[in-house]
């Protein structure tokens, strides 16, 4: 067994605390005008990425999200982006 | 009273002149249902992220104003009339401001832009006398179209495999 590995652990993988990128800035702010920094938090398609993988907070998530929907109504950002190639 | 902001997407090869007419328009169905116009933001002609209209570049603005609920019932009934205007998206801002605070309001924001002027037209004083010909051409550079042409940036690579297995 190696130093520092929990003991009753298999395969358990290495994760990357998470922590949410608005809280932690007080300056960063969620505006549907900016799609600059919303395009962060979508993917290629257009997609909004669940906070489970970019660790926003929940109050932040839910800001965010209603900000990518109005960038997306007023075509600052895709509904659906190109494929990847 | 309550606190909008209206952005609207108009035709971007629309004459200046009709594109003012416009906006002359929207301040005087403002005006006659008694709300107070704050700011209009001119964002330029921007790419759009998909086609409206058969058209892939659009002309922004964004109108903030103090009103009431049939104010933006009437001004968004007027835009869907006019051909010009391609798309719009209003935005409550604050659900509680009076005449006064919007006033108030409106005095600091051009109070602000005042003192921007004069200190722009110092620091422009300063740099001409600094560098003659440098400092002319910065300030004309055109500010609007900084986001939407780049490419999207990369996601983080574990962030985009797991998004996108189940299309693949």
């Amino acid at each position: 067994m190696y130093k520092g590995q929990r003991g009753d652990s298999k395969n358990r993988f290495y994760q990357r605390r998470k922590i949410c990128r608005f809280c932690v800035d007080n300056g960063m702010d969620i505006d549907y005008k900016n799609p600059k920094a919303l395009k962060q938090f979508i993917t290629e398609r257009g997609k909004i990425i669940p906070r489970r993988i970019t660790g926003t907070c929940a109050k932040h998530q839910r800001k965010l999200s209603l900000a990518i929907k109005q960038s997306r109504q007023i075509a600052l950002l895709p509904f659906v982006g190109r494929p990847p190639q | 009273m309550r606190k909008y902001e209206t952005v609207v997407i108009s035709d971007p090869d629309l004459q200046d002149q009709t594109r003012t007419e416009l906006f002359d328009k929207i301040r005087n169905i403002i005006a006659r249902e008694n709300g107070i116009f704050l700011d209009l933001d001119d964002w330029g002609s921007k790419k759009l992220a998909y086609e409206i209209r058969k058209k892939l570049r659009g002309h922004y603005a964004c109108l903030t104003y103090g009103g009431t609920g049939d104010l933006v019932r009437e001004l968004e009934r007027n835009l869907r009339l006019y051909d010009n205007v391609m798309k719009f998206m209003t935005i409550l801002l604050s659900d509680d401001v009076t005449a006064e605070s919007l006033a108030q309001e409106l005095q600091d924001a051009e109070a602000a832009r005042a003192a921007a002027e004069t200190a722009e037209t110092d620091q422009t004083a300063a740099d001409t006398e600094a560098e003659t010909d440098a400092a002319v051409s910065d300030p004309g550079t055109p500010a609007g179209e900084t986001g939407s042409e780049e490419p999207a940036p990369e996601t983080e690579p574990e962030t985009a495999e797991t998004v996108n297995d189940p299309q693949n």
